[in-house]
């Protein structure tokens, strides 16, 4: 085996990893304020549905969720799944999974700000609406950082679970190769670019985080 | 779980556009576990193996377009009956699971033998018993060597039966020493045996003889037919043979007539 070959081969893996990682984030950001915001809800109902989805998501593996979330339709409706990608099937549970634990990192992060601030936003003739935007977002968002780095550099590594529905994501194809080829040698280059890959995102948390610390 | 459902039923409209019942958009699915040469495996940028280049054979004679899917194979069951895949192609053993498939006829033999590094102690199948054997996760030898299995007396024998999730895993382990002897498949066994020389030998003898077939879902027989159909050909016109050459798998191995 030709490490040239076998490096060309990881890049291919390692693009569908980060493809898989860029959509969950998309999805799983503004899902999880979604799901604080009606986990925080003061209707009994709303709240109780989120709760309830948060509790399943945590509670159940990612990889049992990710093949549900695969073979449900087809199972549960009949629906044929030669029109239905696994990427998308892939991101669908990655981006529901991570968006329960994005909901609890910002519901702790919203309850620690102060409810003075909101009640002297009222006193000022501050709508709701803006309060939350202007006033308390801004200080969650910087709070929320290092929870957050700590959840997106674990779905860097969560990647793998994909191929529970055959998608060739890096891991794969390392696999793959470690046995057409008999050797260790893909696992281990595997295991450097997931580091370099995690290297790189913990550098970008820390350049986010420095970046928001504007009163420090 | 809301949206979860909420999602399910945006995807089956989405889905509802072009629905395809067995492959009326003319590609062939091929299922296969890419951890099994010579059978099915990655080398360089594509999925290649006897099985898969007898399939990819099979598509170009009829005019299908040939797709090589790697699968989990602890999810073969499900991908076959959702339709994700057309078949499960992949050195894949009839015994055992007779009624779970439509089978294809029988056209390669394959052993299960017993893996033992070179020079180890190990020279019968009476020398496992207190030893430490692999198996890969739901093969036939795994079910045969454990409680209810053809061969469950020789499996009692052993100190422990580890279920591994894939050969290639099973060999390593069996090369750091984790077990002492690996029962698997001949023609993978072989492969291993000339990837690594010296480092390993068979046992004279073998544990049992199983046959690989090409499964297709249950009451597939219409996809089944058309598929054997060709597989014969290839068979009679020494394509098959020629196949297996280039993949180090014995001529006498090939017994479809």
């Amino acid at each position: 085996m030709s490490y040239s070959g076998m490096v060309v081969d990881l890049l291919s893996g390692l693009a569908v990893s980060v493809e898989i990682f860029v959509l969950t984030l998309a999805v799983a950001l503004p899902l999880g304020l979604v799901v604080a915001l009606g986990r925080m809800s003061k209707s009994p109902v709303v709240s109780g549905l989120f709760r309830l989805y948060i509790s399943v998501v945590r509670g159940t593996p990612l990889m049992l969720q990710i093949i549900f979330v695969y073979f449900a339709p087809y199972f549960m409706f009949g629906m044929p799944l030669a029109s239905y990608p696994r990427l998308l099937a892939t991101v669908i549970a990655f981006g529901l999974n991570y968006g329960a634990y994005f909901a609890e990192i910002y519901r702790g992060g919203i309850l620690s700000i102060d409810p003075g601030q909101r009640e002297a936003a009222a006193a000022l003739g501050f709508p709701r609406t803006t309060t939350f935007m202007r006033i308390i977002l801004p200080q969650v968002v910087k709070r929320v950082i290092p929870a957050v780095g700590n959840e997106v550099i674990t779905l860097v590594k969560d990647t793998s679970l994909a191929f529970t529905i055959a998608v060739t994501e890096m891991f794969t194809i390392a696999r793959q190769l470690s046995s057409s080829n008999t050797t260790m040698a893909p696992l281990v280059a595997a295991g450097v670019f997931y580091y370099v890959f995690n290297f790189a995102v913990a550098w970008a948390m820390e350049r986010i985080e420095k970046r928001l610390s504007y009163y420090d | 779980m809301r949206n979860i459902l909420i999602a399910a039923a945006a995807l089956a409209v989405l889905a509802g556009c072009s629905q395809r019942s067995t492959f009326t958009d003319g590609r062939f699915v091929v299922g296969f576990d890419a951890d099994f040469p010579p059978y099915g495996f990655k080398e360089g940028s594509e999925y290649k193996g006897f099985d898969l280049d007898l399939a990819r054979a099979v598509c170009a004679a009829k005019g299908w377009e040939f797709v090589a899917n790697p699968i989990n194979w602890d999810a073969k069951d499900m991908e076959l009956n959702s339709g994700a895949i057309d078949c499960i192609w992949n050195g894949f053993t009839i015994q055992g699971r007779e009624k779970a498939y439509t089978w294809s006829s029988p056209y390669v033999d394959n052993s299960q033998v017993v893996l033992v590094k070179a020079g180890s102690p190990i020279k019968t199948l009476a020398d496992l018993a207190g030893k430490i054997v692999g198996v890969q996760t739901d093969t036939p030898v795994m079910k045969a060597l454990s409680k209810g299995g053809d061969h469950e007396k020789l499996g009692a024998t052993f100190a422990k039966l580890i279920v591994e999730p894939n050969y290639n895993q099973a060999v390593n382990e069996l090369a750091a020493g984790a077990v002492d002897a690996v029962a698997m498949d001949v023609g993978v066994a072989k492969r291993k045996m000339s990837d690594l020389p010296g480092k390993f030998e068979l046992l004279g003898e073998i544990v049992m003889t199983e046959t690989y077939g090409i499964g297709f879902k249950l009451g597939n027989e219409e996809l089944r037919d058309q598929v054997e159909a060709e597989l014969r050909k290839l068979f009679a016109d020494g394509t098959a043979a020629k196949i297996a050459e280039q993949y180090g798998i014995e001529k006498s191995a090939l017994i479809l007539k």
